[in-house]
């Protein structure tokens, strides 16, 4: 126990720490600049000065460790004194601006000159001259302001790990820049605003648009746009979001944001947001009253009900829709129409993955909490990279790193590349012979437990590829002995698993082997999420197979138990999975498809199929945003409110379910659930709801999972998986997994794969509307090697024709000397240059997921005279 | 007035047969006896050198003047593995070339000095840190390193013992500040030589987090004497205290510039007029820097001081690096200020406030004087931004230059008010 | 020769790779006399190190050169005991005879001129580098027909 005596306070101390941080203990704050809780200390600013008994000079109270029988004074006139002086001195190189400039009201060395002094500075000399530079399309710096407190450098090299800017130059020369010394060209999470204390970086999205004390109103919600969730604050004037900020304390997120979540809160503000109900007369989308709009769907779905039977309506379900719409949807489709098609673009890689882990190892196998990851002594993973797919959870892999975690990445590692010990990278396709030869390692080194016999039996039948086969699939078998040590050592290690390794052929095997790893080295598995809210889609029971709260839709116990709940009957025959409606479309049997907040013929490849499908519709109902490429085939267009504008639930890849908090009002739309439950009100059902609180108060009754967990518990952080029950499934000893026994040969494609691309600053068509995001990545580009640039004779920018089995597209290039030999990428970004719309697809025969076919591209350079 | 002292019977141990055209030699070093007391150390268990090295007084040459056996010992006493050993070659103060010599002239005594603290340290991964502008030592100590590799006294197994020691030299590109120990570690690790927060000190914590000792040139040169004779025997030379041979760079109005290799304690009014010839055209001494540019001025009536680490405290300033920098009256003194604030802005790592900031208002002010543009009340803005800085930066560079301010206005405030008053220099008009 | 072949030797003698930084900034300015970012860049591809901390590094030490340089450097000492024995003199007279300004280079690319900080030879001041070549005891006759043995 350590005991000293700060300000005439006794402070007792259990393990040492700064004389700072004791006092914040105590409730004395001292005065800082350079400090920032969580950044590594520097001691530079020399404002947390503070006099200590016996020692002759003032101390550094953020460097100095507290020791037993201190005595430390905080605030004498000696201490006053140094404070202002060091105030002055930063005072003669930084402009006094703070009329001009954005940060006033929120600047500390605004606020400790006005506490400190001095009233008048004696520098007479001429104030070093930097302009200010606009080169960057988002963040502004101004170097005349900086006080080189450094803590935007250690935010980039320490937390985010970045290493996109440095103190360059040096004494009062020293500036801070990213390489360039203009543009920053870097992850662009925007955290060195967060952490800069005056206004020498700032953003640009809102540059003298307000003044920090111009906020009304301050709103804690959680981001839109992946599987992480962070936590952040909406800032609220007059009814307009002035800004998106997190907050240290606040979410698993603690003070970080990424690129989307910070600057992308404008795409709910793009052009072309739709402001009123649309139906579709004589071929054309006209404007209609709400009313109109609603009783022309619940007449046709009522009549296509009545003539058609329920199993001719069909829903999509939404990642970026609240539990409570997801709920409601799927409560309009089982109860009121009486159909299980319900399903959502989870479909594709996260739905069916989840569900064959959990088959396989139980349910809740993937419900891990996030900031566990950076505390392990080892990571694994593959299927894509984190840092671009859920970035905040990437943080941790590379804090993990940091303290000395060993991280292994089977495939591109992507913004991974500086914080991996392993990168084995195979040949396309080849994935499943490296897994393989992983299970194999650990197997031989005894790993298996007996504890999952089902498991094991299985891997009995894994055949092993030789090392022939290995170094045929790209990796040396030394490599591989390397990686298969060091993830023998991890004793608290985590698999990070993203969607990447569901494409190609047998993606049981795949997810199978991944399970097997994280199995046989007892790690903990982490699923990645593209959208804020594929969990919950599955949770509030958005997929054919699954009630509300995960129960299978064939035991009869919670048929029955959902049943007396709600007082109506859950349909008797099977749903059709997404994949499955489109075809049921084309084929004529699937009348009406009710689509929210997706957009089906972007997202899902060969779009001339999916096109005909939905054409063969007799409705195709289309609740959203914008007018998508789906909704524009709509026959009813249904303007809906957007991620900042309602209130709600996500659940995040944790299974963490948290409030969404409306920040202002929509411009036109109304919530989601709402709108269904004034068609489902028009349809028969009797129960009404006033808020998503209400929906929510149901949900906790209808779901198992979610029993007695109300909106209160949920704000207090507390919602965390399995809430207040017990997982409902065991695992099933007869799953499938195909192709155990064989293992594929390298073949040579005719030409190179493409890849769909997962880019760190867009997330699918919602991104796009981003004015931010867009001057960041404006544009499509197609990522090739470096070897296929010199094949095609094509230099970076230059554009090529892509020839792809479902389409054609001219698309500028962007060689990445990292980029896989043999591969090219394409985002699923940008209209009429999309990933999806080149490539065919079909559903993976066991679990269902999307498996993308056709993929092999040709590749003609365009010189520019002949566009 | 001369006197014949004890020192000039001393026989040179850090300069011996410098003179010697083939002085960089190993051959020529081992005729004179060298590379004999890495033999006798390596037969030594090492705690039993550093021992030596804690009996023998002596105190690291750098300007600290830390006990260099007690930071072997506390480096010894790590349990981490592996242990650096770093020559802190980057002499950088004005006024300061005492290493020269040996780095241009007697490069092997400093290898040995360097494997034989190796040893007694348990390090096998050395470096000498020189700084950028000596770039002909660079040519004779990699020529000496080669050399001593083959002759078996670097490498693996050396003098067939179980012994390995490498060592190499990592140039410094122009910058002072990476004198100072912890500054010169991050520069070694490859990143700005900023200084480190202490503690940790390097001997637990320093060149890629193991323990490190960073020792003078001059300090690992005395090592294989110390060796030889045992620490007993040299803790009887010069002061009591701070025992041992030091060198003295002597410069500006004096006779005989240059590098003296004297017993600690010699007075300074002995190295000024007895080895180094007394003031240049026999003009009146107006002031003297004993130790390099950022310790205090010592006015003409304090050169009885004897020279070493515990005498100059109380004339009230610092043996710093022993370089003593004499100014005739011929010379102003607020133009030598000046020049020197010049020297620690463009120093200044620009780390902690006050150093960065403080050393350009100062340089301002100064130049502003010197120029003839000096304002009522510069003379006290001087002062108070000096004591503003003093004891508050982050390392010494910023404590050395408000020192000099303030001793210079101190003591020579009548030229400074001249300068402000008549707008033209005292001395040359 | 690359960046890579020559930094290769330097490698082995520290423990990781950033610590070979400065002697790979050394490398790659003996190529142009200067740092360019493509200079930075190679440097930062060779040791595997973020581009902004290279940079960092190489902005901070005096001796890396963030402009093209002419053909021969001079490094010009004008501290304390230079300034004494009559440094900025030879300023002028580099000015006045090359137009050679500090920091500048002469039209013709044939000299640079790097006012540098105590360049450890106040016994023979003052003095100067050219090139790796050192030159105490300058005096104004002495500075030029020094210069002269440089093309």
């Amino acid at each position: 126990m350590i005991k000293l005596t700060i300000d005439g306070r006794e402070v007792e101390l259990e393990r040492p720490v700064t004389v700072l941080e004791a006092a914040k203990r105590v409730g004395v704050t001292i005065p800082t600049l350079c400090y920032f809780e969580g950044l590594p200390n520097f001691g530079g600013c020399r404002l947390c000065l503070v006099e200590v008994e016996r020692l002759p000079k003032l101390q550094t109270s953020c460097t100095l460790m507290a020791s037993d029988g201190m005595v430390v004074r905080t605030e004498t006139e000696q201490i006053r004194a140094a404070r202002r002086a060091m105030l002055e001195f930063l005072l003669i190189n930084h402009p006094l601006d703070c009329p001009y400039c954005d940060k006033a009201g929120e600047c500390t060395l605004q606020d400790l000159v006005a506490r400190y002094g001095p009233e008048a500075g004696r520098f007479a000399e001429g104030k070093r001259k930097h302009p200010e530079s606009l080169d960057d399309p988002i963040i502004v710096r101004n170097m005349e302001r900086c006080v080189l407190c450094t803590r935007c450098v250690r935010m980039c090299e320490d937390l985010q790990g970045a290493y996109a800017i440095s103190v360059s130059g040096r004494g009062g020369h020293s500036l801070i820049e990213p390489f360039s010394g203009g543009r920053y060209d870097c992850e662009y999470c925007g955290n060195c605003l967060t952490v800069c204390p005056v206004g020498a970086i700032m953003s640009r999205l809102h540059r003298h648009s307000y003044r920090p004390w111009f906020v009304e109103r301050e709103v804690e919600t959680v981001c839109g746009y992946c599987g992480v969730g962070c936590s952040m604050v909406l800032q609220v004037r007059e009814d307009s979001i002035v800004r998106t900020i997190p907050r240290f304390g606040l979410g698993l997120n603690n003070g970080l944001l990424c690129v989307r979540g910070r600057f992308g809160y404008d795409a709910v503000d793009g052009e072309g947001r739709l402001t009123t109900p649309l139906i579709r007369v004589e071929g054309r989308l006209e404007p209609v009253g709400w009313e109109e709009a609603l009783a022309f769907v619940a007449s046709r779905l009522g009549e296509i009900k009545d003539s058609h039977g329920g199993r001719a309506v069909g829903a999509i379900a939404s990642g970026r829709c609240t539990n409570e719409d997801n709920y409601m949807l799927q409560k309009l489709m089982r109860f009121v129409i009486g159909s299980n098609n319900i399903d959502s673009a989870a479909r594709f890689h996260y739905a069916p993955a989840e569900a064959f882990l959990e088959s396989v190892f139980g349910q809740g196998i993937t419900a891990n909490l996030i900031p566990g990851i950076a505390d392990s002594d080892g990571v694994f993973v593959t299927g894509g990279d984190p840092t671009a797919i859920n970035p905040v959870l990437g943080l941790q892999v590379r804090a993990a790193r940091r303290s000395g975690g060993k991280v292994i990445v089977l495939g591109p590692p992507g913004g991974l590349k500086r914080f991996v010990d392993h990168e084995l990278v195979p040949m396309p396709y080849s994935d499943e012979v490296v897994l393989s030869a992983i299970v194999g390692g650990l197997m031989e080194a005894g790993r298996s437990s007996g504890e999952n016999r089902a498991v094991e039996e299985r891997l009995k039948e894994l055949r092993l590829p030789s090392e022939e086969e290995l170094s045929a699939a790209g990796i040396g078998p030394e490599a591989l002995a390397r990686a298969v040590d060091d993830l023998l050592k991890m004793t608290n290690p985590v698999v990070i698993l993203g969607p990447e390794i569901m494409d190609g052929a047998r993606a049981s095997k795949r997810l199978f082997l991944v399970g097997a790893v994280a199995y046989l080295m007892n790690a903990r598995i982490y699923l990645l999420s593209e959208r804020p809210n594929y969990q919950g889609v599955m949770d509030m029971g958005c997929v054919p197979d699954l009630l509300p709260g995960g129960g299978p839709i064939g035991l009869e116990m919670l048929r029955d138990r959902i049943e007396a709940v709600l007082g109506l009957r859950v349909p008797e025959e099977g749903g059709l999975t997404l994949f499955e409606m489109v075809d049921e479309a084309e084929r004529g049997g699937l009348r009406a498809l009710y689509v929210m907040g997706e957009d089906l013929l972007f997202s899902l490849p060969d779009r001339a199929r999916v096109q005909r499908a939905l054409g063969r519709l007799d409705l195709l109902v289309v609740q959203d945003i914008y007018l998508t490429e789906t909704a524009a085939m709509a026959d009813v267009v249904l303007p809906a409110a957007a991620w900042s504008e309602k209130d709600g639930t996500f659940t995040n890849l944790e299974r963490r379910v948290q409030l969404l908090r409306r920040g202002r009002y929509p411009r036109a739309g109304r919530e989601d659930w709402r709108i269904i439950a004034d068609i489902g009100g028009r349809l028969g059902m009797e129960k009404t709801y006033r808020s998503a609180e209400e929906v929510w108060e149901e949900v906790t009754h209808a779901s198992p999972l979610h029993a007695g967990l109300g909106y209160s518990e949920i704000a207090g952080g507390g919602a965390v998986w399995p809430y207040h029950s017990e997982p409902l499934k065991g695992t099933e000893a007869g799953f499938a997994v195909q192709g155990l026994g064989e293992l594929p040969g390298v073949e040579a494609p005719g030409g190179p794969y493409l890849m769909p691309e997962r880019p760190l600053f867009h997330s699918g068509t919602l991104s796009r509307r981003s004015r931010a995001l867009l001057s960041i990545h404006p544009e499509p580009y197609l990522v090739i090697p470096p070897s296929l640039s010199e094949e095609l004779g094509v230099t970076d920018g230059g554009r090529v024709r892509v020839v792809g089995a479902k389409g054609t597209m001219v698309l500028k290039v962007r060689i990445d000397p990292d980029q896989r030999e043999g591969t090219v990428l394409l985002s699923n970004t940008f209209e009429g240059a999309n990933f999806a719309g080149l490539v065919g697809f079909t559903a993976d025969p066991v679990t269902g997921c999307l498996t993308i076919e056709d993929n092999t591209v040709r590749l003609e350079r365009v010189d520019d005279e002949a566009l | 007035m001369k006197t014949v002292h004890a020192t000039e019977l001393m026989e040179k141990v850090l300069l011996k047969n410098i003179e010697s055209p083939n002085s960089t030699h190993i051959e020529e070093y081992r005729r004179v006896g060298g590379y004999r007391a890495i033999e006798k150390a390596l037969r030594m268990p090492p705690q039993q050198i550093i021992a030596e090295v804690k009996s023998s007084g002596l105190r690291g040459r750098g300007g600290a003047g830390f006990p260099t056996g007690m930071k072997w010992d506390f480096a010894s006493r790590d349990p981490k593995f592996p242990k650096f050993l770093i020559c802190n070659a980057d002499e950088g103060e004005p006024g300061t070339f005492k290493d020269r010599p040996i780095l241009e002239r007697n490069p092997h005594l400093l290898i040995e000095g360097m494997v034989i603290s190796a040893h007694a340290l348990r390090s096998e991964r050395g470096y000498i840190y020189l700084r950028g502008e000596y770039p002909y030592a660079k040519v004779v100590l990699e020529k000496a390193i080669e050399e001593a590799y083959e002759a078996g006294f670097l490498g693996e197994r050396i003098l067939g013992g179980d012994f390995g020691f490498h060592l190499s030299v990592h140039q410094g590109a122009g910058a002072y500040i990476c004198g100072e120990e912890t500054a010169l570690i991050e520069s070694i690790e490859g990143k700005r030589g900023q200084p480190r927060i202490k503690p940790p000190f390097p001997v637990n914590v320093g060149a890629w987090g193991m323990p490190t000792v960073v020792n003078n040139v001059e300090t690992l040169a005395n090592i294989p004497f110390i060796v030889e004779i045992g620490g007993e025997e040299y803790s009887r030379i010069g002061n009591p205290d701070c025992p041992g041979p030091k060198l003295f760079s002597v410069s500006c109005c004096v006779e005989r510039p240059g590098v003296y290799e004297l017993p600690m304690g010699t007075p300074l009014k002995e190295i000024i007029y007895d080895h180094a010839g007394g003031i240049k055209g026999g003009g009146r001494l107006k002031a003297v820097i004993p130790g390099g540019i950022s310790t205090p001025v010592l006015t003409p009536e304090k050169i009885d001081c004897p020279m070493d680490f515990v005498s100059l405290p109380k004339y009230g300033s610092m043996l710093g690096s022993g370089a003593v920098m004499v100014f005739d009256e011929r010379v102003c003194m607020v133009k030598v200020c000046w020049r020197a604030m010049r020297f620690f802005e463009h120093e200044s790592c620009g780390k902690c406030t006050p150093c960065r900031e403080g050393t350009g208002w100062l340089r301002n002010i100064l130049e502003r004087m010197e120029t003839g543009n000096g304002w009522k009340g510069d003379l006290e803005l001087l002062r108070d931004i000096a004591s503003s800085m003093a004891g508050k930066t982050f390392c010494p560079l910023g404590d050395g230059a408000a020192g000099v301010v303030l001793a210079f206005i101190k003591d020579f405030s009548e030229e400074f008010e001249y300068h402000i008053e008549n707008k033209r220099c005292m001395v040359t008009g | 020769m690359k960046i890579q072949e020559e930094i290769k030797g330097y490698l082995e003698r520290y423990p990781d790779r950033r610590g070979a930084l400065l002697p790979a900034l050394y490398i790659a300015q003996r190529k142009a006399g200067w740092l360019s970012q493509e200079a930075l860049e190679a440097v930062s591809e060779a040791l595997d190190l973020p581009k902004a901390t290279v940079r960092g590094v190489a902005t901070f030490y005096a001796m890396y050169r963030q402009r093209p340089m002419g053909r021969h450097l001079i490094q010009l000492c004008t501290n304390v005991a230079c300034m004494i024995f009559g440094a900025e003199r030879l300023v002028d007279l580099l000015k006045e005879r090359y137009g050679l300004e500090p920091g500048g280079t002469t039209d013709d690319g044939r000299f640079s001129l790097v006012i540098m900080e105590c360049i450890g030879a106040c016994d023979r001041a003052p003095a100067m580098l050219v090139d790796t070549d050192f030159h105490p005891g300058l005096t104004e006759e002495k500075i030029e027909s020094i210069l002269e043995g440089y093309e």
